[in-house]
């Protein structure tokens, strides 16, 4: 009877095990962005960590390479999507959530946020210090690219 | 007097869901941003009164708002300012309280400077309490976020020392000091509470009536964002040293009352707190355990002033202890964008030396809710709350003698909340 109990369990632990695998296994998998990072001429770098992007974007961190800088949004679709996912590891209601908790404390301003890739790159590319993030097949004129490392 | 609070409610997300969004404007070369949110409550309970309101008729006194607007002076230094306004039972009064006004210089991310009156942060949610619309919950787990008394802990008038520091391979570690005056909230559920126990003359005993309140406080947070992705851990402390006055009588008679001054000093009042969240996908976990330990020493009219025939205003002759343990664990899931479920226990104990199981001795709280976001900026939520324990005379919070003839065991109670935020 024992024996038999202990089965049960060992085969729910089992299929536990192989359940958190494969949602693991697919977290991976979801990694991979497709969206390029840009930035206003006046920014110095050239790449960017992962890690000094997320501490820009949550506000954490506002100097890359010694200058001051400013994160724009997109306001939705795939780019984003994929950008705040891969990078801040926030979906958009977390991410919005994140903001509002410093506006409405004092802690901090909502960034800007923008409709388009288009309407972006146009902001990044007037703005001194913007970094943004666009579609790879997005038009990046006037801006530069910024390798993420 | 329902009509005027749901008038009001309702007017105010109307109007405000009607009118505004996210405003920008230019002022002095500068860009300030404007937000603001309102919510409307219901609640209707099976039993005892609840958070000062006549729930057990059911009530719409659960009426929020505040808006605040901000800008950046420089690349380093932000300021901005935020007025809040309640009205929820007997509580706030529909007066309008600056809530924050900070300037913060941010020297590098790892040590920033704020000062003004702070939002105080301490454990996850003391200084977004207010927000509703980022919480699942109708209202948070009252143990640790009590509505009642949201003014004890929510700012400070003072300053922060606060950054974050990020190490290889171990996450990142955010901290916070914090100095300042507590701000006096002389219409939240500590005033109410001294001046509603009792509220009727009651013979060889005191009524109290409070004059003002407040002291220091002082304290920390540290937080670990640990390499487990989505896992944060932190701990907090916070102490105070708040003095209370006011005016103490004593009836010897049904028509013989002797008043005096009254005074209660506080020579202990440490709050220790643990604090955890983990998110995964959908799913979001948190849980907070707090201890505060209280010792205070009270001057008052003397009870012995009948049967001595001489009445005189003296301190007690012991100092009051008090040793209280709350806490809650919570989960939820987000099924879809306009919807999510979750659940949370709540436990508040009043006197960690006697017995827990005493009704009244706790406040044991199990909800259940759903929130429903119609769009990106309005909610609605439906909550079911079951509650054991009332904390009897021990308890200072939610469930008030003034609010009931006595205290049922057990409280069911229904929470239907709508809140708007731009």
């Amino acid at each position: 009877m024992n024996d038999l109990r202990f089965n049960h369990i060992a085969n729910r632990l089992k299929l536990a095990l192989v359940a958190v695998g494969l949602v693991l296994l697919s977290s991976i998998g979801a990694r991979a962005a497709d969206v390029k990072v840009i930035a206003n001429s006046s920014v110095s770098a050239a790449s960017i960590s992962s890690g000094d992007l997320q501490s820009v974007f949550l506000l954490d961190k506002d100097t890359i390479g010694g200058g001051h800088v400013l994160p724009v949004l997109s306001k939705g679709g795939a780019a984003h999507e994929s950008f705040i996912k891969t990078y801040l590891g926030k979906n958009d209601s977390a991410l919005q959530a994140y903001y509002r908790s410093l506006v409405f404390t004092g802690k901090g301003s909502m960034p800007k946020t923008l409709s388009s890739d288009a309407e972006v790159v146009a902001y990044v590319a007037k703005t001194k210090g913007a970094i943004g993030y666009v579609g790879s097949g997005a038009s990046t004129e006037g801006v530069k690219t910024l390798q993420v490392r | 007097m329902l009509n005027k609070y749901v008038a009001s409610g309702t007017l105010a997300i109307l109007g405000l869901s009607m009118g505004l969004h996210a405003q920008e404007f230019k002022a002095l070369g500068r860009t300030v941003q404007v937000h603001g949110f309102a919510t409307q409550g219901f609640l209707h309970s099976s039993s005892n009164n609840y958070l000062t309101m006549d729930t057990n008729s059911g009530s719409f006194a659960l009426t929020d708002f505040g808006a605040n607007a901000s800008t950046e002076l420089t690349d380093k230094i932000h300021v901005g300012a935020q007025v809040y306004d309640r009205n929820v039972g007997h509580l706030g009064s529909w007066r309008p309280s600056l809530d924050w006004a900070v300037a913060d210089y941010k020297y590098k991310s790892w040590l920033e400077f704020r000062g003004g009156q702070v939002k105080t942060t301490l454990g996850l949610f003391t200084d977004t309490q207010d927000l509703e619309f980022l919480y699942t919950w109708a209202l948070l787990p009252q143990a640790v976020y009590p509505v009642d008394l949201r003014g004890e802990n929510i700012a400070h008038i003072g300053g922060d020392v606060t950054g974050r520091v990020k190490v290889k391979k171990l996450g990142s570690f955010a901290y916070t000091a914090f100095g300042g005056k507590q701000p006096s909230d002389m219409r939240g559920g500590f005033v109410y509470g001294i001046a509603s126990a009792p509220t009727t003359p009651v013979l060889n005993g005191h009524m109290t009536r409070l004059s003002s309140y407040g002291g220091t406080s002082f304290g920390g947070d540290l937080r670990w964002q640990t390499p487990v992705k989505g896992l944060l851990v932190g701990s907090s402390f916070l102490a105070k040293d708040l003095t209370t006055k006011g005016t103490n009588s004593y009836w010897i008679t049904k028509l013989v009352v002797v008043s005096g001054p009254y005074a209660k000093y506080t020579k202990a009042d440490h709050t220790t707190g643990v604090y955890s969240e983990y998110t995964f996908r959908n799913f979001r976990f948190d849980g907070e355990y707090r201890r505060q330990q209280r010792e205070t020493s009270t001057t008052q009219i003397k009870d012995t002033c009948k049967t001595s025939g001489v009445c005189t205003v003296s301190n007690n002759a012991s100092p009051s202890s008090y040793d209280y343990r709350y806490g809650y664990v919570a989960a939820s899931y987000r099924f879809a964008k306009w919807f999510e479920a979750g659940a949370y226990n709540s436990r508040y104990i009043a006197a960690a030396g006697t017995n827990w199981d005493l009704p009244t001795n706790h406040i044991y709280d199990q909800a259940v809710t759903g929130k429903f976001d119609i769009n990106r900026f309005v909610d609605l939520k439906v909550e079911g709350h079951f509650m054991s324990g009332n904390g009897g005379a021990k308890v200072d919070r939610g469930f008030y003698p003034n609010d009931n003839n006595g205290y049922a065991n057990v409280t069911d109670m229904l929470v239907v909340r709508t809140g708007f935020h731009f």
